[in-house]
């Protein structure tokens, strides 16, 4: 609106208003470098700098404490093959990943359709769902360690209902997996109702009144209307939960053995190895190599989305 | 969307089962921390306290250095919540509205890192920060905590929306850019750093892997820090240990239930953040 008007001024006014333009594009010019200069420089310190070491290290035998860290190439990677803790967590956090993204998103999706069945009472449910999102890891795994108690826990009394004896749920390797489950389930399961609520909510009503004018019954619009047109959104929250669930750290940490003697199962997820390689032991180079296959498979995951999204 | 009574039925059964299940460890958490030790370790457990109690409280509050950690975790969550909310809404207001040569480069940089997790990266950060002899302090705590890729992107979706017109005036009036950025920008984008402030705030406060790693004394722990060692070494405490887990939750609550509609809005507008 403003140019035109700029434009329309007489003549003898231009050359004083050609540099009162000038000076505002040049206070622009330095307001831009002085305003994202440095957000732009703590970005690339903490951000891209550390990523970028992150795969240098990974060719050195880097000890934080020696002076010397040659160059070993691809040792610190050939060592991650025979390193059979590292496969050890490579299997459980691939198994735990698959069970909780699986669980955590049938249940949000199944959630929250049916939420939207009873519109009026959908937002108080969604409040009582959310409660466990925001609740830290810590604070929910130090709730759940004790409901898995196995002299005291809830869990055990309610089961001994049903004649389960007591189960020692994390003191064995499988069941730990699956206690880790239900703990993921529980802290993530409101956020992606949220989620996918607002896909739902997207989707125009009058196509699922002209499908139920056509005669389709629920699961018919449900397969044919509902998710096809929620796959974008899924495909998200898939990438989304795998990288949180392929991080899982705090709640391992929690939950499992400690040196003080807490009962229970010293479980190894790719995470956990990186912290002792890394910060045990300062094994960071090696360290550096695990964090590389963690960077690698998040990135693929983002690639996937990206190229999907793309096509669309 | 369904209007069948069967679905309906079943949606009210299906939510009540898992609002149970998200509700019902939370009560226990929170009845637990108001139980005697002799009601912790009754068989069969109780749900509620038959006699309700602060002697956990008192115990974790005043025995231990738990003071100590909820302290460091204000202030920690605070400066980074500061430093987040000013770096967001300055690079957000500049992506937003100003071209400048590899705009569009620059941004999609920054978004691609959004979702690479600490973990990944944390070994050089520790290096660094180990390097400048800096371990075990604030600063260090704080310094991964400046930035949030998510927070510049939402505040130029959030910025993007002010009409330009209005920052016309402005210049025409004689206004400097940082005046139009303190007095129009943060003004009129107030509600969306809010929503910025809250999750700047839970991260940092929920943060437990990068205090593990760089803090080595008990005076500098967190609340996540130190419960996750309390409970850890004091496995059995479950009194203390429950009145402390209840403490590092109040602050999340407090802020989701004052700010539920801005954090609901934000994932709503902008999809997405856990």
């Amino acid at each position: 609106m403003a140019a035109p008007q700029l434009v329309a001024m007489p003549r003898p006014g231009r050359s004083r208003l050609g540099e009162a333009l000038a000076r505002m594009k040049r206070n622009r010019i330095g307001f831009v470098l002085c305003a994202l200069g440095p957000v732009l420089a703590l970005f690339a310190l903490i951000r891209i700098y550390p990523i970028a070491e992150t795969i240098r290290l990974s060719f050195f035998d880097y000890h934080i404490t020696r002076r010397r860290t040659p160059f070993v190439g691809l040792q610190n990677y050939l060592y991650l093959f025979k390193d059979s803790a590292f496969h050890d967590a490579l299997v459980n956090t691939i198994a735990f990943s698959v069970l909780a993204v699986v669980i955590t998103l049938l249940i949000a999706l199944a959630i929250a359709i049916l939420l939207r069945s009873i519109e009026k009472a959908a937002p108080a449910f969604e409040l009582l769902f959310y409660i466990p999102v925001v609740t830290p890891w810590v604070p929910a795994s130090v709730i759940w360690k004790w409901i898995y108690d196995p002299t005291h826990g809830v869990i055990n009394y309610f089961l001994s209902f049903f004649g389960v004896p007591r189960l020692g749920w994390l003191l064995d390797p499988k069941l730990i997996v699956l206690a880790l489950v239900v703990v993921s389930v529980w802290k993530l399961v409101g956020y992606f109702v949220v989620i996918y609520g607002v896909g739902l909510r997207a989707i125009p009503e009058e196509v699922l009144e002209a499908a139920s004018l056509d005669g389709c019954n629920a699961w018919q619009k449900i397969c044919h209307i509902v998710l096809p047109l929620l796959r974008p959104i899924i495909l998200f929250t898939v990438v989304t939960c795998t990288i949180i669930c392929f991080n899982v750290f705090a709640p391992v940490y929690v939950l499992t053995a400690s040196s003080q003697g807490a009962p229970a199962y010293d479980l190894k997820v790719v995470v956990g190895e990186i912290y002792s390689n890394g910060f045990v032991y300062y094994h960071m180079g090696y360290a550096g190599a695990q964090c590389v296959v963690l960077l690698l498979f998040v990135m693929s995951l983002l690639v996937v989305q990206f190229l999907a999204f793309r096509e669309k | 969307m369904f209007e069948e009574r069967w679905v309906r039925n079943t949606a009210w059964a299906a939510c009540i089962v898992v609002a149970l299940f998200t509700v019902v460890p939370f009560i226990l958490i929170i009845g637990t921390a108001f139980k005697t030790a002799a009601e912790i370790n009754a068989w069969p457990p109780t749900f509620l306290p038959v006699a309700p109690t602060l002697e956990n409280f008192a115990e974790i509050l005043g025995n231990t250095p738990f003071p100590r950690y909820i302290a460091n975790t204000m202030l920690i969550s605070m400066a980074s919540t500061g430093c987040i909310m000013i770096t967001s809404s300055l690079a957000g207001f500049v992506f937003a509205k100003y071209k400048f040569p590899l705009r569009g480069a620059i941004f999609m940089v920054i978004l691609a890192t959004a979702t690479i997790p600490l973990e990944a990266y944390m070994v050089p950060l520790y290096i660094m920060v180990y390097r400048v002899n800096m371990l075990n302090t604030y600063a260090a705590l704080i310094f991964p905590l400046t930035i949030m890729t998510f927070g510049v992107f939402f505040m130029r979706q959030v910025i993007i929306s002010i009409p330009d017109e209005l920052l016309e005036a402005a210049r025409i009036d004689g206004a400097g850019e940082w005046w139009i950025y303190l007095r129009i920008i943060l003004y009129l984008s107030k509600s969306g750093l809010m929503a910025i402030g809250v999750f700047a705030f839970s991260q940092a406060w929920a943060n437990f892997m990068w205090p593990l790693v760089v803090v080595s004394t008990g005076d500098m722990y967190t609340t996540e820090l130190g419960l996750a060692v309390y409970q850890r070494a004091f496995y059995t405490e479950y009194g203390p240990i429950a009145a402390g887990a209840v403490i590092s939750i109040v602050p999340m609550l407090v802020v989701f239930a004052l700010l539920r509609r801005h954090i609901m809005q934000g994932i709503a507008t902008t999809g997405l953040k856990a």
